[in-house]
């Protein structure tokens, strides 16, 4: 952004927005007087524009920490998390793009709130330890997105999805759409009773299972293992 | 439930997919509960392709419908339309003119709410989609009968109309396959039930075979289940009676169409 080209904007933009792999990222273009920039931040919300739940980043070193203390309370406000853009996520995460969020409100809207709440208190880095699980089966349409692992306590039925950042546990018959280490992480597996998946993805990998897959009483399990997405039988 | 004329069992027959015998089987289920001497009320919700009066043949018969009802212009008896046959069956008709915008689910659960006192059922004919017509056929139902055929592209939408019915908090889902031919299944050129079982996972209630008696019967305004000798008949006989809680055992419907053949053979039929 060059300024030459703000100071002969009519208004001139304090803050901008824009739209990233997890959410929105703020950049301050000026913050010497933060009044202002507190005021164009009000007037952008007031306008009704931010979905409940949408997460607001900001890059580290952009605010002091009591401007950074007076965001986070106006954005409460009006239901959005505002917190440091997690560096990690942000450079490895080329699958998901921005839009997928809104799918996720629709479907799983209690457990997202649930995670969002919870997210506030932990460590980015700690999210792949944590595990989310679905007790019921997942039928088509239906969506889970999360950046931890996830247990699936049932079927995921064809039509329905599991993106996932850590890995996928499905007791039960998987014929859906699993997507994990969806942030990157290729040591990410999926595990499931009988895994007849329409597509599987394990990071930035997608394969599908052969037209003529031969049928197993065993387990299966699905990791990268040379640069290749396999399936092999498991005991569980 | 018999008896007990303070609360009905609400049901609404639902599929997801269009054509694959929703109306059928309210008709059929409908009938055969009256035949049990049950006090049942039908209501027609797919407003603007309203076909449950033609099955029940009471097309002509009809004054009000279900828009007048929940507009407040007359009150729900003045618009049920009794059976020919069945006395204790009545048939609520929706508008042919009208859209499904036309009804509310706040209407139609107040509406029920008025005519659970009255009756032992009350099953409610779902249109097909999961837009307003399907949110508003289910807002006052106690329980919900998916109909599915053994067809992939059925199936599929049988499963994302048990999920929407578990998000709308609806758990007591039954399950009907209705048209299932089965020499087709037996040649493997067919879902059968297994396969449908893997995906849907919930209670059926009946396995229907597709059955030109129901072709026929539809056109007369009788529904099939009032027939005696036929198949189709016979299994929504069966269904009615595990509504009513009684264990029937399914009907193995390969050897009958090979008895049943046997039998013309034979001229015995």
């Amino acid at each position: 952004m060059k300024t030459r080209l703000n100071d002969t904007a009519q208004e001139v933009e304090l803050v901008k927005i824009k739209g990233v792999k997890q959410g929105l990222l703020l950049t301050f273009s000026d913050i010497s007087d933060f009044n202002k920039v507190e005021a164009e931040i009000n007037s952008k919300l007031t306008s009704g524009f931010f979905m409940r739940g949408t997460h607001i980043f900001f890059k580290p070193g952009d605010l002091s920490h009591a401007n950074e203390e007076l965001l986070r309370k106006i954005f409460a406000r009006y239901g959005l998390i505002f917190k440091v853009m997690p560096e990690v996520i942000e450079k490895t995460a080329p699958e998901i793009k921005a839009d997928d969020t809104v799918e996720t409100e629709y479907e799983d809207n209690k457990e997202e709130q649930e995670r969002a709440t919870q997210e506030e208190t932990v460590k980015e880095s700690d999210d792949i330890t944590q595990m989310l699980v679905v007790n019921r089966t997942l039928r088509g349409g239906q969506e889970i997105k999360t950046k931890s692992s996830v247990l699936v306590c049932g079927n995921v039925n064809p039509g329905a999805q599991v993106i996932a950042g850590g890995s996928i546990d499905i007791r039960g018959k998987c014929y859906g759409m699993v997507h994990a280490g969806a942030y990157g992480n290729t040591e990410a597996f999926i595990i499931a009773d009988k895994l007849h998946p329409t597509q599987i993805r394990i990071a930035n990998l997608v394969a599908r299972p052969p037209d003529d897959m031969e049928e197993t009483e065993m387990a299966e399990r699905a990791s990268i293992k040379d640069g290749q997405i396999v399936i092999e039988p498991i005991d569980r | 439930m018999s008896g007990n004329k303070t609360r009905a069992e609400i049901i609404v027959i639902t599929s997801g997919k269009g054509g694959v015998g929703k109306t059928t089987t309210t008709a059929n289920i409908g009938v055969g509960l009256a035949m049990k001497d049950k006090k049942v009320a039908l209501i027609d919700t797919d407003t603007g392709l309203r076909n449950l009066d033609l099955l029940l043949g009471l097309e002509n018969r009809i004054m009000y419908d279900l828009v007048d009802v929940t507009e407040g212009r007359v009150p729900y008896k003045k618009a049920l339309v009794p059976h020919k046959k069945f006395r204790n069956l009545f048939l609520l008709p929706t508008s042919q003119v009208k859209d499904k915008s036309s009804v509310n689910p706040e209407a139609l659960m107040k509406l029920c709410d008025e005519m659970k006192s009255e009756f032992d059922y009350i099953l409610i004919d779902c249109p097909a989609g999961i837009e307003q017509g399907f949110q508003t056929a289910i807002a006052g139902a106690d329980c919900a009968i998916v109909v599915t055929m053994p067809e992939i592209s059925a199936v599929r939408d049988a499963d994302k109309i048990i999920g929407e019915l578990g998000r709308a908090d609806k758990d007591n889902i039954k399950l009907i396959v209705n048209r299932i031919r089965p020499q087709m299944v037996e040649q493997g050129d067919m879902l059968d039930m297994k396969d449908i079982n893997d995906i849907l996972s919930i209670t059926c209630i009946g396995q229907v075979p597709d059955d030109e008696k129901v072709v026929t019967s539809t056109n007369r305004g009788e529904p099939v289940i009032m027939t005696e000798d036929s198949l189709a008949g016979r299994a929504y006989k069966n269904i009615v009676r595990r509504i009513l809680g009684e264990d029937v055992e399914f009907m193995d419907l390969h050897k009958d169409t090979f008895l049943r053949r046997l039998k013309r053979a034979f001229g015995m039929n």
